[in-house]
């Protein structure tokens, strides 16, 4: 197969390298360097999708992330992935693509009748249409709109791609690579600030790769590709290609999608397929240069129509002719460049030029070349289906407004250059107060809110000798007042051709009697008529015609329609564009995978698990765990068949006639010292505490300063100054940051330390008649007996060489004790209670046999103490001190909380009182 | 009695990740430390006593922000205003300390069991932080430590070397698996050496 | 993502803080008598600025400092920290 749209010499692809594809099932080869784009135009093939909204037939507007039409569905190793841009996807061995937006296929698409019933669907015909009957909408209308539209397939499989997150920090963060961004950042590193370079394209250089330029006598891209090798070099300075700087959000922080992987066959084993960088700057410079625009015309959405900017970019960088006959159709001195090119390649270009009588520099050398040039002309319409095979053209009066009669041109491909628009939406993300041009026709940034600057033609200066200049001098004067070094440089002389001024002319008008669809938004179908019948309807605001008709609202975001949907608004309106102003720009500037966006917090390390010392020899034993917060606690421990509800009943009996033992260590444990902690815990907790003893425990509750019951929990007084502090599982962080938020901020005078011991101990819950039995067992050096450790005891004992406390407290009702020792000892004490509870027929029982027993014994826990009841509804109300205040008693006078009717909780027993 | 540190379960000696055709010495390696003695030493608001006077196996507490004092067995890490965390492989510094130490000035709290701990080697050390951690660690110096997250865990990271870089990190004990999942998961793509 | 100044250890990433409310509200002293209208204000009452703000933070996952931060409720600017008992300047 040959490759019938390539050059024989050029571009900077590598030649030496074919790499084969296919695209909706067939083969093709390009080049190393290629993108999919750039080697299906290679290879003559221009349709590839149908539109959004009428399926008509779809080719190439652009060469890069401004592409509203090719966007596919690329499968690569076993995976596939939607909503990829064949202007950004690099071309690698066996990759294959296909289209999307059609069926059965893109050259006979079922969806296209809608083309021809266009008349039926004008803006906001979703909206008028089905809404009615309501109860149609998600069994017909819904499941037939998804079926209709979208933009590919997400998989439904598991992606085994990795994506990885990574936080830096720099000096200067610098969006682009083109001259703006390399001058900046050459100067910046070399006063030795930590710089990062960030392109979004896999080459360096950005306008320099494909304009006719000299810096410093030597092309523009011989001397990009020389800075970018000196920075590369320098240990101060990051340079990353294929990464797309797509957010800026508050304090300077910015995000970064690296594409790590997506240009080769396969990620490597190990490595991401995607890194997404929060970087944060001292200052961001954003040299993310300009878009070209469209002029809209007949039919402007045609196979074959493009950017002109586009088609030089595929003649120079890839070395692809985008046509044999090619229509330039400019409003400013750009389209000439691309003329040029095609020129020199032996091909012939005719150039449409809006304006009566342009003169510049580049527009002589056109001349001398020899190219056929027509003055005051426009493209009225495309003619051809899936391809462009001529041009209705015409005169056109200087005001504008009126078409002379109208000729037919062949030709296969249409030019199109309607001037620059600054890409801004990083400075607008940043909350700069952008500005309207009018030298430009477009927006450019206006007061900087952030440590931001824009340099270069997104700040809307298209020469380069001044954008190197400022450039330069930007990076020095930034990086300077971070590092205080203040290097020189030279600024290189520039030779470039002077431009004419551009025409402010945006569209075409309709010849008469004719009524050609005249597209502002290419990606979600948005025609001229569309924001006509808006305005017509009543919509005003630039926002709701943006939602009304959708424009702007694709996954390019408008890049190539906004400004002239602008225009459009602003003419009908009879407003001036600034007064209508732009949509708001929201990142991401590019659409960003969603794996990127979660990186590794996948499957189970979706959140973070926490785990007791004991938990293994729970899985040893077949327990059923349960979410508990991030703890993982066994729910019950499963014999044979038993469901849930057989196991845990069968181990709360077992508690109620032998002993049972459970894992507790989750519970929240606090250390409270500190000579003024009796205090302390005093006007915390709603009881009394000056008076207990050390070697005792007692029960409270605490509450919120609104009434609200927070935690309850036993504490225990391990010596005078010193206390142990229990908390429930759940509100153990919560009641640590409310014990510090007293005494840093409302106590201060008082002397206490609270830190956290919940990791410190072990903890096992003893419960059961024959508990005793056993804690004599496990400590039999230790007096047990209930004159030696009483209800709400506490001692220190020895388990066979380990420290260990016991706690003589209870839950279930029934003779329990809790007995911690230090974490890693915690399987040690845990079998040992297991292996001498044996012949007490000892079992471990679950948090559902916990609950069954505290249920039965009328203990509140998490359920009931949901955030939502005070005292009173838990029966708690005994425990409120009277004669001393606490945090949130006065919330307890409110009206509401001493209403008669609050539900209450109440024990309920069998009237036989059995069972 | 046998003790089973935090990460034992997890930990499993070996190399992995992409360590093929890479020399060992330019790896990363990760290893669990146990047995240490950590105390909480924290100075109460009323207390007087000047830190000049008060030394633990020879070192002085001093209340700089993300300052390690540290000799060969003990590492004295800032961790809060008057709020110090103390490391040590002497055991008996606890001794030393319940006996210098007046409990109406100091609280001291033993969370030797409460901590995870991870030491990674090696010159991409600091990019395996970067990974989960949004520290500045471009300002990170040798004995300098701080208190952060990894992926959400509450982690302490204090610097041990700069030749090459080495860090310990301490996390939470409940959390270790998933700390050392996240650590050693970060590492892969420069492949590393457990120890 | 906000950057916020702990005026115990320096600039730190939000990841780190908890937010926590209304830095201006006092807590009336214990066993003084206070009005409803006192305690509703204390526990409810609340302006909701669009500006100017001073609120606690607390650096939980650093050194567990509460803090006050007077920050811009519009646009996130951050004018000064200050320690929990700082005087307000």
């Amino acid at each position: 197969m040959t490759q019938s749209y390539r050059i024989e010499t050029g571009g900077l692809i590598n030649r030496n390298k074919k790499i084969s594809f296919k695209f909706n099932g067939t083969s093709y080869f390009g080049y190393e360097g290629d993108t999919l784009a750039s080697a299906l135009l290679a290879n003559g093939v221009h349709l590839v999708g149908r539109s959004f909204k009428y399926h008509r037939p779809r080719g190439f507007f652009g060469a890069g992330v401004d592409e509203p039409y090719a966007v596919v569905q690329l499968y690569r190793n076993g995976e596939t992935e939607p909503n990829i841009k064949a202007t950004e996807q690099e071309l690698f061995e066996g990759l294959e693509a296909s289209s999307v937006n059609c069926w059965p296929s893109v050259n006979f698409d079922i969806g296209a009748i809608n083309n021809f019933l266009k008349i039926f669907l004008p803006a906001g015909f979703y909206y008028k249409t089905f809404m009615w009957p309501k109860s149609f909408w998600y069994k017909i209308y819904e499941p037939f709109i998804r079926k209709a539209a979208g933009l590919g397939v997400a998989s439904t499989k598991h992606d085994k791609e990795r994506y990885e997150h990574k936080y830096e920090y720099c000096d200067l963060l610098i969006a682009g690579s083109g001259p703006s961004g390399l001058a900046s950042a050459y100067s910046a590193a070399k006063n030795g600030a930590k710089v990062i370079l960030a392109e979004d394209k896999p080459r360096y250089g950005g306008s320099l790769l494909t304009s006719d330029v000299n810096i410093g006598n030597q092309s523009g891209k011989d001397w990009a590709d020389g800075i970018i090798s000196e920075l590369k070099e320098m240990p101060n300075v990051t340079v990353k290609n294929r990464s797309q700087v797509f957010g800026y959000y508050d304090h300077n922080m910015l995000v970064m999608s690296e594409k790590v992987s997506d240009h080769l066959p396969k990620t490597k084993k190990y490595h991401p397929n995607k890194r997404l960088w929060y970087i944060r700057a001292k200052e961001v410079l954003i040299s993310s240069g300009s878009i070209e625009r469209p002029i809209v015309f007949g039919n402007n959405d045609t196979p074959g129509v493009m950017l002109s900017s586009a088609a030089k970019e595929y003649l120079k960088v890839y070395g692809v002719l985008v046509g044999k006959k090619p229509l330039v159709f400019t409003n400013n001195d750009s389209g000439y460049e691309t003329a040029i090119e095609f020129k020199k390649h032996g091909v012939e270009p005719i150039v449409l030029d809006s304006r009566s009588n342009p003169q510049s520099e580049i527009i002589d050398e056109a001349k001398n070349l020899g190219i056929n040039i027509k003055n005051s002309y426009v493209v009225v319409a495309a003619q051809g289906y899936k391809k462009v095979k001529s041009a209705d053209v015409a005169t056109i009066s200087e005001d504008k407004k009126t078409l002379g009669k109208i000729e037919n041109i062949n030709c296969d491909c249409i030019c199109v250059s309607g001037f620059w628009t600054p890409t801004i939406h990083l400075v607008s993300q940043s909350g700069n107060k952008t500005k309207f041009n009018e030298e430009i026709d477009a927006f450019v940034p206006g007061v900087s809110k952030q440590n931001e600057t824009t340099l270069g033609a997104a700040n809307g200066v298209f020469t380069l000798e001044e954008t190197l200049k400022t450039s330069f001098e930007k990076g020095k004067e930034l990086s300077k007042k971070i590092t205080e070094k203040d290097n020189e440089i030279s600024i290189p002389n520039v030779v470039e051709k002077k431009y004419s001024k551009h025409d402010k002319f945006w569209c075409v008008p309709l010849p008469k009697g004719k009524s050609y669809k005249r597209f502002l938004d290419f990606q979600n179908d948005v025609a001229v008529s569309d924001v006509e019948i808006a305005l017509r309807e009543g919509y005003r605001s630039i926002e709701h015609v943006k939602r009304y008709t959708t424009l702007g609202m694709a996954t390019d975001q408008g890049k190539t329609s906004n400004l002239n949907g602008l225009q459009l608004v602003s003419e009908i309106e009879n407003k001036v564009v600034p007064s209508v102003g732009h949509t708001t720009f929201r990142p991401p500037y590019t659409p960003i995978s969603i794996g990127a966006i979660v990186g590794r917090e996948v499957g189970k390390h979706s959140k973070p698990t926490r785990k007791s010392p004991i938990h293994n020899w729970h899985e040893e034993h077949n327990a059923v765990f349960v979410d508990a917060g991030v703890w993982l606690r066994p729910r019950y421990y499963k014999r044979g068949n038993e469901t849930l509800f057989e196991a845990s009943k069968r181990e709360a009996k077992n508690v109620r006639t032998n002993v049972g033992v459970c894992d507790v260590t989750t519970l929240g444990k606090i250390d409270v010292k500190g000579p003024d902690a009796a205090e302390f815990l005093n006007r915390v907790y709603t009881n009394a505490w000056l008076k207990l003893p050390v070697g005792k425990a007692r029960y409270g509750v605490m509450l919120r300063e609104d009434g609200i019951v927070m935690d309850d929990g036993t504490t225990t007084r391990i010596s005078e100054n010193h206390y142990h502090m229990t908390t429930t599982t759940a509100q153990a962080a919560n009641v640590l940051s409310h014990l510090e938020y007293y005494l840093q901020l409302v106590w201060p005078e008082l002397n206490v330390n609270v830190v956290s011991t919940t990791e410190q101990w072990a903890g096992a819950a003893i419960a059961g008649p024959k508990s005793r039995d056993l804690l004599q067992k496990l400590f039999p050096k230790t007096d047990v007996s209930n004159e030696g450790l009483p209800f709400m005891g506490y001692v220190e004992g020895d388990l066979f060489g380990v420290k260990a406390r016991i706690f003589r407290i209870s839950f279930s009702g029934e003779l329990a004790y809790e007995v911690n020792v230090e974490s890693d000892n915690g399987r040690f004490m845990w079998e040992k209670i297991i292996e001498l509870g044996e012949e007490f027929q000892i079992q471990p029982y679950g948090t559902e046999a916990l609950s069954t027993l505290r249920i039965e014994m009328g203990h509140v826990a998490g359920s009931e103490l949901d955030g939502r009841t005070i005292p009173y509804d838990n029966a708690l109300e005994g425990l409120l001190s009277k004669k001393k205040d606490f945090i949130g008693k006065r919330s307890l006078q409110r009206a509401a909380f001493v209403a008669e009717d609050r539900q209450r909780i109440v024990g309920v027993v069998p009237l036989d009182k059995k069972n | 009695m046998s003790l089973i540190s935090a990460l034992n379960n997890v930990h499993a000696k070996g190399q992995f990740g992409d360590f093929e055709g890479k020399d060992d010495k330019n790896l990363l390696s990760i290893s669990e430390t146990t047995n240490l003695l950590i105390l909480q030493i924290v100075q109460y608001k009323s207390s007087n006593s000047s830190l000049d006077n008060m030394q633990v196996d020879g070192l002085n507490l001093r209340d700089n922000p993300s300052l390690v004092s540290s000799n060969d067995n003990t590492r004295i890490l800032w961790n809060g205003p008057r709020n110090w965390i103390l490391v040590s492989q002497k055991k008996d510094t606890l001794n030393e300390i319940e006996q210098k130490f007046n409990d109406n000035e100091f609280a001291i709290t033993d969370i030797s069991h409460s901590k995870a701990i991870i030491e990674i080697e090696g010159k991409e050390a600091k990019e395996v932080l970067k990974k989960g951690c949004p520290f500045n660690f471009g300002e990170l110096e040798k004995n300098q430590c701080l208190n952060s997250t990894y992926n959400g865990m509450s982690v302490t990271i204090d610097m041990l070397d700069d030749d090459p870089d080495k860090f310990r990190i301490f996390g939470l004990r409940s959390f270790g698996e998933s700390l050392y999942h996240s650590i050693t998961d970060a590492s892969l793509e420069f492949g590393y050496i457990a120890k | 993502m906000l950057h916020i100044k702990c005026p115990h250890c320096g600039m730190r990433s939000q990841n780190e803080f908890s937010y926590g409310g209304d830095a201006t509200v006092k807590r009336p002293e214990l066993n003084k008598e206070v009005t409803d209208q006192e305690w509703d204000n204390f526990v409810y009452n609340r302006v909701s600025p669009r500006g100017k703000h001073l609120e606690l933070w607390q650096h939980l996952s650093g050194c567990r400092q509460w803090i006050k931060v007077e920050r811009d409720t519009a646009t996130h600017e951050i004018f000064k920290t200050y320690k929990a008992n700082e005087e307000i300047a």
